[in-house]
């Protein structure tokens, strides 16, 4: 019987022929932690091993992006935690404050290929599906095993197949499409499985719409969803990552008699800008349906969408309007990493962004929690791009709506939640 | 594995309870479980007071997709650490399920659950009783029975270990 992707990778990392609900252990390929979840590891660690060395300093990384740079006393001290303890144990793959969100910083290092089997303290993990890695959240106890002997259990899903036609019309993206996904399947429609995504719009998307794409299979409750290395996204990651992503992706291929559980179909042509209404991402609606809504701040950024692309989109809504943002909104753009700050300064963005009243931030996670900067009242309703909006997730009594980075610029530009193709020339 | 039965309240949940929800970000820089028991639910509209109301030996009753979102095991800690003895769902999100079982903590699968609590067939405050071995749930306030699947394969075993951890070492002591 033919095998899809997933039950191919965990092969690859178990050494077992595998079938769908066989439970395996995987060899792990990177083991990583953030600030978040980090220094819960190290002290668990340290505990039930008493201090020892880990499996394989190489295979782990630290990464510092939930709140980069620390902005309490417990928070540093965590940070410290983790500093102290790579340091201890040889391990040099930390990317500290400086670096961004950590997922994006460890692909942009090259750490990252086809068919890998990655762990990490944070759900939105899978996002590296988008060059065909099977990265997944966990939470301390399985980094701390897998820290200990460099393998950890994983039940063989089931895979959902997704071909995707068509070409986005003005004003709508791959973030629109998949707040269409989340809505048309709902929070727990991918439940436990893995996704294979295909079709002509995905084979001729940017690195940055396949990582949107894949970041929100955890908000329909999917294991990871899978897009194969093409065209200019290959040559970028094989550039980054070595000549052995293309073997990784002959490997990994699905069979052509694999086995999917579902097999979906979408045309995203006539797709219209969507929006993840309060107070959850599958409360889909189009952007039209809930345009001259009120809101109180806007924010562009996060390991679902702060690439250079997402930014560039939402600098060409603002300079067709004129490069002025409402004085009745807070604006906020945060790049996902160091290097996408960088891009957007040699583009001449930063400059136009401050001059239209925007404030730039340093690269982190920052909105996506209450905890850091950026935080709602009670009461205030944002519009962001990042991937959850529970009822008080950034303050409490706070709502937001959750859009591609287009809608959030149009609507920091009107002051209320606007259509992009009402500002786009 | 557990075979008496336990005796507590219910405090009833809806369908895809997110873990900013069981615990909220706010508070994740915390790294000591005891700890983190007083924040359960904080976030929860109608269950802000559940840390401080709710006693040992209560339980946690949700319906489909119960601690979808996140990775923290946070949200595990702080009803074990609460003492709540056992989460009865429909079903758990995939995250949240590998943190109960790598804690050794009991989680049981209740089909139907989601639409009885839809239905006012399970209540908020409703006196339960419940064998984690056996499965059998009774709602003793209104008479309507449930029946609960525990975990099987190897989770089965890890959960029989009391933990990955101690599974592990279970096993390596055994090599």
């Amino acid at each position: 019987m033919g095998k899809t992707m997933i039950q191919k990778i965990i092969q690859r990392a178990s050494g077992k022929e595998v079938q769908v609900g066989d439970r395996v252990w995987c060899k792990i390929d990177l083991s990583t932690a953030r600030d978040f979840g980090g220094p819960n590891c190290v002290l668990q660690f340290d505990e039930v091993t008493d201090k020892a060395k880990v499996w394989d300093p190489d295979k782990i990384a630290f990464t510092f992006d939930l709140q980069a740079p620390a902005h309490a006393e417990k928070v540093a001290n965590n940070q410290k935690i983790i500093r102290d303890f790579a340091k201890r144990q040889g391990i040099s793959k930390v990317f500290d404050v400086n670096w961004g969100i950590g997922q994006h910083v460890l692909l942009e290092h090259g750490l990252v290929k086809p068919g890998d089997v990655i762990l990490g303290t944070d759900s939105h993990m899978n996002l590296l599906g988008g060059v065909g890695a099977f990265a997944t959240g966990v939470g301390n106890t399985d980094i701390v095993a897998s820290w200990i002997n460099g393998t950890l259990w994983f039940r063989v899903p089931e895979t959902m197949r997704i071909t995707t036609t068509g070409s986005f019309g003005k004003g709508v993206c791959m973030r629109d499409y998949l707040t269409f996904l989340v809505g048309k399947l709902g929070a727990d429609g991918m439940f436990f499985k893995a996704v294979e995504y295909y079709g002509e719009t995905i084979e001729k998307s940017s690195l940055a719409d396949r990582i949107t794409l894949c970041s929100m299979v955890t908000e329909m409750s999917g294991k990871v969803g899978l897009i194969t290395p093409n065209g200019e996204v290959l040559d970028w990651l094989v550039k980054r990552a070595g000549k052995e992503v293309i073997e990784r992706i002959e490997a990994m291929k699905a069979d052509s008699d694999a086995i999917y559980s579902d097999d979906l179909h979408f045309d995203v042509s006539k797709l219209e800008p969507m929006a993840s209404c309060p107070d959850a991402p599958d409360n889909v609606k189009t952007v039209r349906e809930v345009a001259g809504t009120h809101i109180d701040q806007v924010h562009i950024g996060s390991c679902s969408n702060g690439r250079f692309e997402d930014i560039a989109a939402a600098f060409e809504v603002l300079k067709d309007a004129g490069f002025q943002v409402s004085d009745n909104v807070r604006t906020i753009i945060t790049p996902t990493t160091r290097e996408v700050m960088k891009q957007c300064a040699e583009a001449g963005f930063i400059q136009k962004f401050l001059e239209a009243g925007v404030v730039f931030t340093n690269p982190t996670c920052s909105l996506c929690t209450a905890e850091h900067y950026g935080v709602l009242p009670g009461g205030d309703v944002g519009v962001s791009t990042t991937n959850r909006n529970f009822i008080g997730k950034v303050g409490k009594g706070s709502h937001t709506y959750l859009v591609s980075p287009m809608t959030a610029m149009a609507s920091a530009v009107k002051g209320v939640l606007t259509d992009p193709r009402d500002i786009l020339k | 594995m557990e075979q008496s039965v336990l005796r507590g309240k219910a405090w009833v949940f809806t369908d895809d309870v997110d873990t900013d929800l069981i615990y909220h970000n706010k508070y994740l820089a915390e790294t000591d479980p005891k700890k983190m028991a007083q924040f359960s639910f904080e976030y929860y509209p109608g269950k802000e007071n559940f840390a401080k109301e709710a006693k040992p030996g209560d339980f946690v009753v949700a319906g489909r997709n119960f601690g979808a979102g996140s990775s923290r095991e946070h949200a595990v800690y702080c009803l074990k650490e609460l003492g709540i003895p056992v989460v009865l769902a429909e079903n758990f999100s995939r995250i949240y399920y590998r943190n109960a079982i790598n804690n050794g903590y009991p989680v049981l699968f209740v089909a139907g659950l989601s639409q009885a609590i839809k239905d006012g067939k399970i209540k908020d405050g409703d006196e339960l009783e419940v064998n984690i071995g056996t499965g059998e749930i009774k709602d003793v306030t209104n008479g309507n029975a449930f029946h609960g699947d525990a975990v099987t394969d190897l989770e089965k075993d890890i959960m029989a270990s009391g933990g990955l951890i101690e599974y592990l070492k279970a096993t390596a002591t055994k090599k």
